[in-house]
């Protein structure tokens, strides 16, 4: 009895002691990560470093085309999700009374998300740029980031939409309005947040995505504002890819993470957004 | 796409709400829900079917280990390997850390600390994977060659402890909401029996929360499979199985790294890209299935075990 | 239907919104400095938009034949698998420059007393059949035989050389770069390795080793012996255009062909090939 109680004890003292083992692992994880990205950027970040161009293949110069090559592909990726999510959404709320198409439409979405990045890039290749012989395009890159911020947004906004209460519908319907004015004065405004909320996720994503646009979207150097929707840019990612391959190369390794501490507090102020709007509205009852 | 297919096009586009009369909120709605249903299979069928030339080429050496495009050779089975291999060194490290972390976050009462948590989490999950991979060439690749005594740190083993901390957060948070779904009272009557932390996890609530940690296995093995940028950085790019097979000391090659150094190299049409691509779709094959399973996993509910 | 009027729709748009008059130019890594450089000149004397895209020698010539861009980059010949493969177009090797492939050698090794190696010595080290730098009265280290991707110019140039074979198998390979610039990180991060690299991308760290010719004679890779051919790995660079070539792209052709070209040839340490 004495011993099976020790031993009892043995287990729970080892089992207390490696939770907060594990803790401690992931917090020294999280901090090595954050830390180094933070302290090896912020000495490379200035505001000269976002605004000038970079030259000598990214090793000094800034990263401002880089900049604005990343911002403009995921915003017209995010102005081309939108209408389809919301239709998507909307669909799937207010209009389709099948089960096994919600089946299908939620599966479909699944996958969407499972596909590796790297397999959107390769379509992005097969589809667009060579059969439908666009070439390098940043906006073939927009569809893309489009295709795979789809679940994100879809998801985000059908679940808010769910979650308006019945009443609302039963009301409207009360007073005699059609299923389309009931999606347009009751559906839509209540369920903004969640778009919103989606969106910014999805851009958050998108920013960081290399696999994706390497193949389809993007140009070494030599790249400004481009003057049509079949030219490459450069961007964020890509440009770190470049410059990480030169890592002994001291001022390369410094601008990669200059480059890398803007990218990350740009995917950290989207996100960081939808974390505000999505505990605010939750703090209001919705949701 | 020619010009006709466009005025055909647009022609349908007008006919449809003449003819039927339908609202035109309905049909886009309609039309969206298609769309997004048409792209998945867009894809799968357009990767299928550029996998043929490769499937058809006969003695081509598919099932494989010799790489060489010249030579008409294309083995899938040493990058296969490689992905397999550096899938199972990062579960073994991120999922007893992820599971005994969940534990401890789990346990804590305070709601207000869970949400900060969580919220550092999501962040963490955000870093996008080509700064891992500058951690990965910066530091972590040197620290592993110092260790080993390696002339290089681009090994399998590199690769494995970065996809590891990469796929942490995902797997951490997901088991997390498993393990906080359990009732709270289960707790409380187990603990009020006079049981120990450890045996109230064994005995009550990894039972009720098991489906749950095996749905965030599942989706957390879905994205180290489909990691690139990270991996290959860091990896080697050697297309051959290690040496002896299960050396993670070795440099070795994953079916993502390959696809992200090669894929820019190959001519579209030739059978080598055709090769590249029926990896490409090998690969998707298994992330969406363990992504369904995961989600079959993660929607239901404890009290259906 | 709906899918087919937004491709339809996208394609209409992508084909109203055709690109200005940018030139396009993808490839070799080896060569892309030099054309970087010339192309910044090029810029601001002209306002033509150059876009230079990195990839290896194999994608620039794949993207020029899919007609993706205008000029291909490549540090090796065209193959004649390469133009067998696109029999209908005609293309144009130009050399813009003069480069050699230097058997490369961690400090380290160099600093121990390995300068100079045979041919038939290299070939040993990447078939796997030496191992070890005391073989060669070097440190008594296991050799770090670092690689290349397969259509990478410069190791078809070193394999040709080497192994008799551009496309050889090396089992004796350990570890396989991209980009020069990949190989000499690793390179410098080693401290037993031997690769391959552009003499433009030698340096403290990463030291080129001299050759022994069958009759003993002792190569080393200095400017001179490259200029005069002497060193056996010794290359052009090419920029290769098709027949249909646009006007803005003959006209950068021409530039780097130029004076203003051929000092960015010179200044990103390679040899010109006009005076």
């Amino acid at each position: 009895m004495f011993k099976i109680k020790n031993r009892r004890h043995f287990y729970e003292q080892s089992f207390a002691f490696a939770s907060r083992l594990s803790l401690i692992i992931c917090a020294g994880v999280l901090l090595f990560l954050l830390g180094s990205i933070f302290i090896q950027g912020i000495s490379a970040l200035s505001l000269e470093f976002l605004f000038t161009p970079s030259s000598s293949f990214g090793k000094s110069g800034g990263i401002f085309y880089q900049l604005f090559g990343s911002l403009l592909m995921v915003l017209v990726a995010a102005l081309l999700v939108l209408p389809l999510a919301l239709g998507t959404a909307l669909f799937r709320n207010s209009y389709n009374k099948n089960s096994a198409i919600a089946h299908i439409m939620d599966q479909s979405l699944y996958a969407l998300n499972a596909i590796p990045s790297v397999t959107y890039g390769i379509f992005g290749l097969i589809f667009f740029v060579n059969l439908l012989n666009t070439g390098i395009s940043w906006f073939v890159g927009s569809i893309i980031l489009a295709i795979m911020m789809l679940p994100t947004v879809t998801l985000s906004t059908y679940q808010a939409m769910a979650a308006i209460p019945k009443i609302y519908h039963e009301n409207a319907a009360a007073l005699g309005l059609t299923r389309t004015e009931i999606v347009r004065r009751v559906t839509l405004p209540q369920s903004f947040h969640g778009v919103v909320t989606g969106l910014l996720i999805g851009l958050s994503r998108a920013i960081g995505e290399t696999a994706p646009i390497m193949f389809i979207a993007t140009a070494f150097s030599g790249v400004s504002v481009p003057q049509s929707l079949v030219e490459p840019v450069s961007t964020l990612p890509t440009h770190i890819l470049e410059l990480a391959q030169q890592s002994t190369d001291p001022q390369a390794l410094q601008n990669a993470w200059g480059a890398s501490l803007t990218l990350v507090l740009l995917a950290a102020t989207f996100s960081g957004l939808a974390l505000f709007l999505r505990s605010r509205l939750n703090s209001e009852g919705h949701q | 796409m020619s010009a006709t297919s466009a005025l055909k096009a647009k022609a349908l586009l007008k006919a449809k709400p003449a003819s039927k009369r339908r609202d035109a909120t309905k049909a886009y709605c309609q039309g969206s829900a298609v769309l997004s249903i048409v792209i998945v299979s867009v894809i799968l069928l357009t990767l299928l079917i550029q996998s043929l030339p490769v499937l058809m080429s006969g003695d081509n050496g598919l099932i494989g280990t010799q790489w060489n495009p010249d030579e008409g050779q294309f083995g899938i089975i040493a990058p296969l390997f490689g992905s397999v291999f550096v899938m199972i060194i990062a579960t073994v490290i991120a999922f007893p850390i992820g599971l005994l972390t969940a534990i401890y976050i789990s346990e804590t009462r305070s709601s207000k600390l869970r949400r900060l948590i969580k919220s550092i989490l999501e962040l963490l999950a955000g870093i996008p994977s080509i700064v891992y991979g500058l951690i990965g060439v910066a530091y972590l690749n040197i620290w592993v060659a110092d260790l080993f005594d390696l002339q290089s740190g681009r090994i399998i083993l590199t690769a494995g402890i970065l996809l590891g901390i990469m796929i942490l957060p995902t797997f951490l948070t997901l088991t997390e909401d498993a393990l906080s779904a359990v009732p709270q009272r289960y707790r409380e009557n187990a603990k009020s029996l006079g049981m120990y932390r450890h045996e109230v996890f064994k005995d009550i609530i990894f039972p009720q929360a098991k489906v749950g940690i095996a749905g965030a296995g599942l989706l957390a093995l879905g994205r180290a499979l489909g990691e690139t940028m990270a991996v290959m950085l860091v990896i080697g790019s050697l297309d051959r199985l290690p040496s002896p097979l299960f050396n993670p000391l070795s440099s070795g090659q994953t079916i993502t790294s390959k696809l992200g150094r090669e894929v820019g190299e190959s001519a579209f049409g030739s059978v080598h890209f055709s090769a590249l691509v029926f990896m490409s779709f090998i690969l998707v094959s298994i992330t969406i299935a363990l992504t369904i399973l995961s989600h079959y996993f993660l929607t239901r509910k404890p009290s259906d075990v | 239907m709906y899918k087919q009027s937004v491709f339809a729709l996208s394609a209409l748009i992508l084909a109203a919104c055709s690109a200005p008059e940018a030139v396009n130019v993808s490839g070799s890594s080896t060569v892309l400095p030099a054309v970087s450089l010339a192309a910044d000149q090029f810029v601001a004397e002209t306002g033509t938009t150059v876009v230079v895209n990195a990839g290896g020698s194999g994608s620039g010539f794949n993207q020029l034949a899919e007609g993706q861009t205008d000029i291909g980059m490549m540090s090796r010949d065209i193959t004649d698998s390469e133009l067998e493969r696109f029999k209908t177009i005609d293309f144009k090797r130009i050399a813009i420059g003069r480069d050699a492939v230097v058997p490369t050698i961690s400090s380290e090794i160099y600093e121990a007393g390995v300068k100079a190696l045979t041919l038939a010595q290299i070939a040993d080290i990447y078939s796997g059949r030496v191992d070890n730098w005391a073989e060669f009265g070097g440190p008594d280290r296991a050799i770090f035989a670092v690689d290349k991707e397969a259509s990478r110019g410069t190791r078809q140039i070193f394999m040709g050389v080497v192994m008799g074979n551009p496309k050889a198998k090396t089992p004796g390979t350990d570890l396989v770069t991209g980009s020069n610039n990949e190989e000499q990180t690793a390179l410098t991060q080693s401290d037993s390795g031997i690769g391959m690299l552009s003499f433009a991308w030698l340096n403290e760290d990463v030291k080129g080793l001299s050759i022994i010719l069958d009759n003993g004679q002792v190569v080393e890779p200095s400017l001179e012996n490259i200029q005069n051919g002497s060193f056996p790995f010794v290359r052009d660079l090419l920029v290769i255009t098709r027949g249909d070539i646009k006007p803005p792209a003959q006209k950068f052709v021409d530039y780097l062909l130029g004076p203003e070209g051929q000092k960015a040839v010179e200044e990103s340490g390679y040899i010109k090939v006009s005076e």
